[in-house]
């Protein structure tokens, strides 16, 4: 089939033409990304007249320094880095056990508890209610609350179930009758086991996390805080109605534009680090989310 | 569990004597000495889902209530269903009602088919090296944050910076301040929500393709058909019930506007096509403290969806299983 | 080495009774197959011996200790499984090593076990593989291998040869069987080949439904089947089984099948019952080409030969009745071509009550 020698002139010139609409949707979807990385290089005054289409003009780090000259950004940063970490590690700690009991024939109610975790994914008690409880738990404004109110969703826990529950029962009952308690089991043999599905949501988790926003907007008030995510909406909306910022722009080596791109370009480079794990399990990970029930 | 299935269909039915009360203790304290670490390992979970989704359940009775702070969800009196009237007789609910219901109709009939003729295309691209390198682009932007995305379409819309209007200038195009113009506000969103999940959405269509049987196509070669002739007469056709399916999921999420991203993009100068129930709940709820009200307007979102969800995944397995001709 | 004892051992899956009250002696150092059809509950037997299934009533007991309550770990029993169960993150050294670092057995202790069973199953250029470096014969090995380092009272074997090609089945049968001989523990093997059960077992038992129709060891199993069942389900070809009816004559008595009539010489036994329907079962490989001294004959027609090499199966029909005989051809078929009866010493046919199934007169 992928002899080019076999096809017919017609089937060549579509398939040329095909390759051509594929590279310019490729293009399409990361032009935006040369285009802030451009943007964010470029002087206040280029940006200001429009003249920043492809690549830098006047190249200067002007932006950079001014981004990170600012200690909040390297707080906001700090902070991402605990909500990612500890909120992943958090979510694996109950998730993986959670999902691993609940993959067992011999839990009673093992339904009840199934479809109590399902049941989530249909009903939500809505942003409100959900708000007033944490308040109520006293979780507003806490790294803790944030870690902890988004540990577990029922996604994640019915795909690595599903996961558990295609492995075969001989080997939990070998392990059990090697004399392995279940702790043991998970730990020594699920976990082993189903590396492709934890590191999918893994990296499920870490991108959540790192990119979440209004959550981390509506129950943190204390600036010292927020999340990049915030810092950087923050930052965008204070820049944009700055009326002293605006009219020192003539002066300033850099405009709302090139700062608020230096700013998405330093958010998006993690992000960016770790997309190739992401993009070796995610396709995976998409597949294993064939979430049934 | 195929163990258990195999050996019970050559079972015979007995009448099992009823177990005595002690009997039953027996067994179920012999079960739990067993198996009691499986019950540990659940016990955290289940304590969550309790305390962070099903306690903003018993909650929603606000809904219900005149809802005072110093009263509590307890405490406040019953108002039965005044909110909801309340609701129903407010423009500002019904636009928002009316923009949700738009904005994520004209999301499904714009960004359904994109993901499709997406996967259909990488489909029948043969040099493996340039179809992986598309694809990881095309993936990315789903993996970048709404806020980011946000600063992108800011930047890049901005009147007198902005790329899209630098270009408009090439064609003598005044400048256009797209961000407070109430009809360039949809296709600005749903544009942008196309251009983040249309690569990543086709993933589960180009499984679906990779399913198809590939002594299908052997046989349309020798038949002579091209390739045109067998994405149309094979591909397509073999991949109909996945289309079938993922279709009826996302009708049952039709009321699932990304808010987040809304809330990024729109101003005053916009609400009249831009605000949807769950900006408006997050207006009314958590800027403006009016708890009972906008849980009010949550509960109705929520039973609306949840009515959609159930339906469609009823109607999906229905299809599942009577679609694989 | 210790026995394995079930009394009125029954299994229940909620209202639906799978086993119904098995009793089996196992002796030590004995090795016990139990064969059936697949869904006959040989399995959910030795899973409750494993203790991977509960036992839902009657008693269990290995060695002297009642073992009902007892989890599997502390049975010592090791279990075989069908698909061997192979941790794939580990290597061969590592998989055998899992049970013995799980109960913290000192570290040189597993390392000298190890090496004394790699040797002992020819493994010991493999111990750094992972599992899915190494060809099915020698996973099955390390299968085994992990069973025996534990140096368990007694192994269970879960239908351990049927993931394999018929050849590798052939050869890893002795070796089982070698293996037996050498460390002697008590074994319990399911399967559901009659030929694996017949040529490893010491004793036999057949189930069905959940019940056991027979215990025996192999040749009184093939000799003297209980009932129609194990007839029909130890040997190989099957034991040809027919309807006739019991009937007096001068000679003695006979069979009278549908036209055709066997002499039963000899089975004095059953003069007087005549009238008694019954089934006639005569084995392919009792069957003889020529008559001798008071042999029966068996008039028949041939419908095909089907040739193994030394021996050759005659497919036909005894009046409407197919009829299978598996003769010996001494190098050439040309003298089968026109064969027209078969002959049968009368005490090999065996005789089966129509109505229970059950064999009559010695057997019984």
């Amino acid at each position: 089939m992928k002899n080019m020698n076999l096809y017919s002139r017609g089937d060549k010139l579509f398939v040329y033409i095909n390759m051509a609409l594929i590279a310019v949707f490729a293009i399409s979807a990361l032009y935006p990304f040369i285009y802030i990385t451009a943007m964010s290089l470029s002087s206040g005054f280029a940006a200001r007249a429009g003249t920043v289409v492809l690549s830098p003009v006047d190249l200067t780090l002007a932006a950079y320094e001014r981004v990170m000259s600012d200690p909040a950004f390297w707080n906001s940063y700090k902070n991402t880095f605990i909500y990612t970490f500890g909120g992943t590690f958090t979510s694996l700690l109950l998730v993986i056990p959670g999902a691993y009991a609940l993959s067992r024939p011999n839990l009673w109610g093992r339904r009840f508890w199934n479809l109590m975790v399902a049941f989530t994914m249909w009903f939500h008690a809505g942003m409100i209610p959900f708000w007033l409880n944490i308040r109520d738990l006293g979780l507003l404004d806490s790294y803790f609350g944030i870690i902890i109110a988004f540990a577990v969703n029922a996604f994640n826990i019915i795909l690595l179930r599903n996961f558990f529950e295609s492995i075969p029962d001989s080997f939990q009952e070998a392990a059990r009758m090697d004399g392995a308690n279940e702790f043991q089991i998970l730990w020594k043999v699920f976990v082993p086991l189903s590396k492709p599905a934890i590191a999918t949501i893994t990296l499920f988790c870490i991108v959540a996390r790192w990119n979440g926003f209004f959550w981390a907007m509506v129950l943190l008030t204390d600036e010292g805080k927020i999340p990049l995510q915030v810092y950087l909406r923050h930052t965008i909306s204070a820049l944009s109605d700055d009326e002293e910022f605006s009219s020192t722009l003539l002066s300033a080596p850099y405009s709302v534009e090139t700062v608020t791109a230096a700013i998405i370009v330093c958010s998006i480079i993690p992000v960016l680090l770790i997309y190739p794990w992401v993009q070796k399990y995610f396709n995976k990970g998409i597949m294993l989310g064939g979430v049934k029930e | 569990m195929a163990m258990i299935d195999k050996e019970s269909s050559a079972g015979t039915e007995t009448i099992v004597p009823k177990l005595t009360m002690s009997q039953r203790l027996d067994r179920i304290q012999m079960h739990l000495r067993r198996e009691w670490q499986i019950y540990l390992m659940l016990a955290p979970v289940i304590i969550w889902f309790l305390l962070f989704l099903y306690r903003p359940m018993y909650g929603l009775q606000i809904a219900f209530k005149d809802y005072s702070v110093f009263l509590g969800i307890d405490g406040s009196p019953w108002v039965g269903l005044e909110h909801f009237q309340t609701l129903f007789q407010s423009d500002q609910f019904l636009r928002a009602l009316k923009n949700t219901l738009i904005i994520s109709a004209m999301t499904l009939f714009i960004g359904f088919p994109m993901p499709i003729i997406l996967a259909l295309m990488f489909n029948e691209i043969l040099n493996e090296t340039f179809k992986r390198t598309a694809q990881t682009i095309v993936y990315l932007p789903h993996f970048i944050s709404s806020v980011i995305i946000a600063g992108i379409i800011i930047t890049a819309f901005s009147p007198s910076a902005g790329i899209v209007n630098t270009v408009l200038g090439w064609f003598g195009v005044d400048p256009i301040y797209f961000l407070t113009k109430p009809e360039w506000f949809r296709p600005i969103f749903i544009g942008s929500g196309i251009w983040q999940e249309a690569g990543f959405q086709s993933i589960v269509f180009l499984a679906a393709i990779a399913g198809v049987n590939p002594s299908l196509y052997e046989s349309a070669v020798v038949d002579g058909a091209n390739r045109w002739q067998m994405m149309w007469k094979i591909t397509i056709p073999c991949i109909l019930p996945t289309i079938i399916i993922m279709l009826i999921i996302r009708i049952g999420n039709l009321l699932e506007v990304s808010f987040e991203m809304i809330i990024l993009l729109y101003q005053p100068a916009t609400y009249q096509t831009a605000d949807v129930i769950n900006t408006y709940i997050y207006r009314q709820g958590l800027i403006g403290g009016q708890y009972d009200l906008a849980a009010a307007a949550g509960l109705f979102n929520a039973i609306v969806a949840f009515c959609l969800v159930m339906s469609a995944n009823t109607i999906a397995k229905r299809v599942s299983k009577t679609s694989l001709w | 080495m210790s026995g394995v004892f079930l009394e009125q051992i029954v299994k229940r899956y909620g209202a639906i009774e799978v086993v119904h009250g098995i009793d089996l002696e196992i002796d030590p150092k004995e090795f016990v197959v139990l064969v059936g059809p697949s869904g006959c509950g040989k399995s959910t037997t030795l899973r409750m011996i494993a203790g991977l299934e509960e036992i839902s009533d009657g008693t269990l007991r290995i060695g002297d200790r009642v073992m009902n309550r007892v989890a599997p770990k502390d049975r010592d029993v090791a279990m075989v499984f069908q698909n061997y169960a192979l941790y794939p993150h580990l290597n061969v050294a590592e998989n055998m090593a899992f049970g013995l670092r799980i109960r913290k057995v000192p570290k040189d202790e597993i390392a000298k076990s190890i090496d004394e069973v790699a040797k002992i199953l020819g493994l010991t250029e493999y111990l750094e593989r992972r599992p899915a470096d190494l060809s099915g014969g020698q996973r099955q090995r390390v299968a085994m291998g992990r069973a025996i380092v534990r140096h368990p009272e007694v192994f269970l074997f879960d239908e351990p040869l049927s993931n394999l090609d018929a050849k590798l089945r052939t050869q890893m049968r002795a070796e089982i069987k070698r293996l037996h001989n050498r460390l002697g523990v008590t074994s319990v093997y399911v399967t559901h080949d009659q030929v694996e059960a017949m040529t490893l077992a010491d004793r036999i038992v057949v189930m069905c439904d959940g019940r056991i129709e027979q215990i025996g060891t192999p040749m009184e199993l093939f000799n003297n089947p209980a009932n129609v069942f194990v007839a029909g389900f130890i040997g190989s070809p099957p034991m040809n089984q027919f309807e006739a009816r019991l009937e007096d004559s001068d000679a003695g008595p006979i069979a009278h099948a549908n036209g055709t009539i066997i002499q039963l010489h000899g089975q004095e036994a059953l003069r007087g019952s005549a009238g008694r329907e019954v089934i006639v079962g005569i084995r392919p490989e009792h069957v003889m080409l020529t008559a001798e001294e008071g042999t029966a004959e068996i008039p028949i027609s041939l419908d095909l030969i089907e040739t193994l090499g030394s021996e050759a199966l005659l497919h036909t029909h005894v009046g409407d009745q197919p009829f299978v005989a598996k003769v010996e051809t001494h190098g050439e078929i040309g003298h089968l071509q026109g064969v027209n009866a078969l002959h049968v010493k009368p005490e090999r046919v065996k005789l089966f009550d129509k109505e229970s199934g059950r064999a009559l007169g010695q057997a019984a």
